[in-house]
């Protein structure tokens, strides 16, 4: 079963133009944030600091943290808990996965060939998972890749070591992975492509609105509950542990919150009628 | 483990619906539907637009969850089945196909689903007659070119139990005449098939019983000598009288 579910997400065009859009807008968010902020910072180009104002964010890019942080397949940002394409991208790509069977009527033959329907999920999210690694370790090649040219072009040391870089690319690939199989489980459980995309952008974009609104009530503070949204969740994986939740935390919430999901679209799979 | 499922040893019918139902909306679709299916034979499932026909099919399959009764396939529930794709084969609709994907491709998830060699494909593609069009997106197969990938798919696994709802929808003339006729080597050869049509002609040239069903109840169950004797040689005229009449048996 997984071999036929990898062989039906690679032989479709919504995978392979998912996968390029989120490659795309990695390339594009890594060359904003971590090429072009710096130069306008330092005045390379544009009107200098000075005129830009002085919130203008400056990125310390000879900074270890700022090195790290520049180290993301989800692309780098100012601050974790936004939404970028890759991150979206990621997602869609499960809910595509999810939902295309019902689409097309693929689901009655992978019905009839495994009517223990759990097994079905079970190989669809092995699939995308697998999917998920590939994508992940690309993206995260990318990002470092963009960091790399960039420390070079401006003289700027690279400070990282192996094992940070290991650590890295493992939480990255960890995040983009359940991202993936969490977008899965959406496509499942909505069915209809066009409900699945919309209820993911919905679930994806409101999330770090819904904190922002939360941050402005409350005078900056926000709720434990918030840092264990997808979004939060999958930027904690990465940069290793939010404000208040530690790094095995968010791990353990992210793999977490991606089983029980996984979970709720085999039940519901298991219970209707093909 | 590749462990055939165990047929039982009183060897029930390949093809059993006991007692089946199943309402939606509170509207009974199918309606204590029993009937069997013996090897060597061909079953066809008659009945008007709605009449219960495939929902029976899918209730014989998993696809749907009877309300009450139980479907049978050699010996089983068709979910109890270990390798249900190399003992049965289904074609529902013409459905099934992504529009992006080859016949081909189809054919090797297919395969990989229900464990067959990859080695399959291109004789059951040779055998329906798609091996020149295998690798053409299906989103420009006609309607009958579709459904020879259904048949394709079905024979993969070389199953000893054909279910088919409508199979020769969209096929040409000569499309149809090579399905009945491998429909009828394939029960002679000691398979079974259970084939819902509405074209009677095929039905009349290829099966052994008929069962037909109205309003989701089975209104006869014959053999076909059975349903020609009676009818002076004429099943459309058997088939008007029993869905018009519901009264013979």
């Amino acid at each position: 079963m997984l071999r036929a579910e990898l062989i039906g997400l690679v032989t479709t065009t919504a995978t392979k133009v998912t996968a390029a859009v989120a490659v795309a807008g990695l390339i594009v968010t890594q060359l904003a944030f971590v090429t072009l902020l710096p130069a306008l910072a330092r005045g390379d180009i544009g009107p200098g600091l000075d005129a830009l104002g002085g919130d203008f964010p400056v990125l310390d890019l000879a900074s270890r943290a700022a090195q790290l942080d520049a180290i993301n397949p989800l692309g780098a940002s100012m601050g974790s808990g936004s939404v970028g394409v890759t991150l979206l991208a990621i997602t869609l790509l499960g809910v595509l996965a999810g939902t295309s069977d019902d689409r097309y009527g693929g689901i009655v033959g992978a019905v009839l060939a495994s009517p223990k329907r759990f097994r079905i999920v079970a190989a669809k999210a092995g699939a995308v998972a697998l999917l998920g690694v590939a994508l992940g370790i690309v993206l995260a090649v990318v990002s470092l890749v963009t960091l790399v040219i960039t420390l070079a072009v401006t003289g700027t040391p690279f400070v990282l070591d192996l094992s940070d870089l290991a650590a890295r690319f493992g939480l990255g690939v960890l995040a983009v992975t359940a991202l993936s199989v969490i977008g899965l489980a959406i496509g499942l459980l909505v069915r209809t492509q066009l409900a699945g995309v919309l209820t993911t952008i919905a679930i994806l974009v409101l999330e770090p609105i819904v904190v922002s609104s939360i941050q402005l009530v409350t005078g900056g503070a926000v709720p434990t509950w918030t840092q264990f949204l997808p979004v939060a969740l999958a930027q904690g994986v990465i940069h290793g542990g939010t404000d208040g939740l530690g790094p095995s935390v968010v791990i353990i919430a992210l793999v977490a919150l991606t089983v029980a999901l996984t979970a709720a679209a085999s039940a519901a799979l298991a219970r209707r009628d093909i | 483990m590749d462990t055939p499922t165990p047929i039982p040893t009183h060897a029930p019918p390949p093809i059993e619906a006991r007692g089946l139902r199943k309402s939606f909306r509170g509207r009974p679709r199918v309606d204590d539907v029993s009937f069997t299916a013996e090897p060597g034979r061909v079953v066809g499932l008659l009945g008007p637009n709605g009449a219960g026909k495939t929902t029976t099919i899918r209730l014989l399959l998993g696809l749907a969850r009877a309300d009450a009764g139980e479907g049978f396939i050699l010996g089983h529930p068709y979910r109890e089945l270990q390798h249900p794709g190399r003992s049965v084969g289904a074609v529902l609709d013409a459905g099934g196909l992504h529009p992006a994907r080859s016949g081909r491709q189809h054919l090797r998830i297919a395969a990989a689903r229900i464990g067959v060699d990859a080695s399959r494909i291109d004789p059951v593609l040779a055998e329906v007659g798609m091996a020149r069009d295998a690798d053409r997106p299906a989103g420009g197969y006609s309607l009958g070119m579709r459904q020879r990938i259904a048949i394709a798919a079905a024979l993969l696994g070389e199953p000893t139990v054909l279910i088919l709802d409508e199979p020769s929808n969209g096929l040409d003339p000569a499309g149809m005449q090579w399905l009945r006729l491998r429909l009828r080597a394939f029960a002679d050869a000691g398979g079974t098939v259970l084939l819902s049509s509405h074209l009677l002609s095929d039905v009349q040239d290829i099966a052994d019983d008929v069962v037909v069903i109205t309003d989701g109840r089975v209104i006869a169950r014959s053999s076909m000598g059975e349903v020609l004797t009676a009818s002076s040689g004429d099943l459309e005229a058997y088939y008007l009288q029993v869905t018009g009449t519901r009264e013979v048996r």
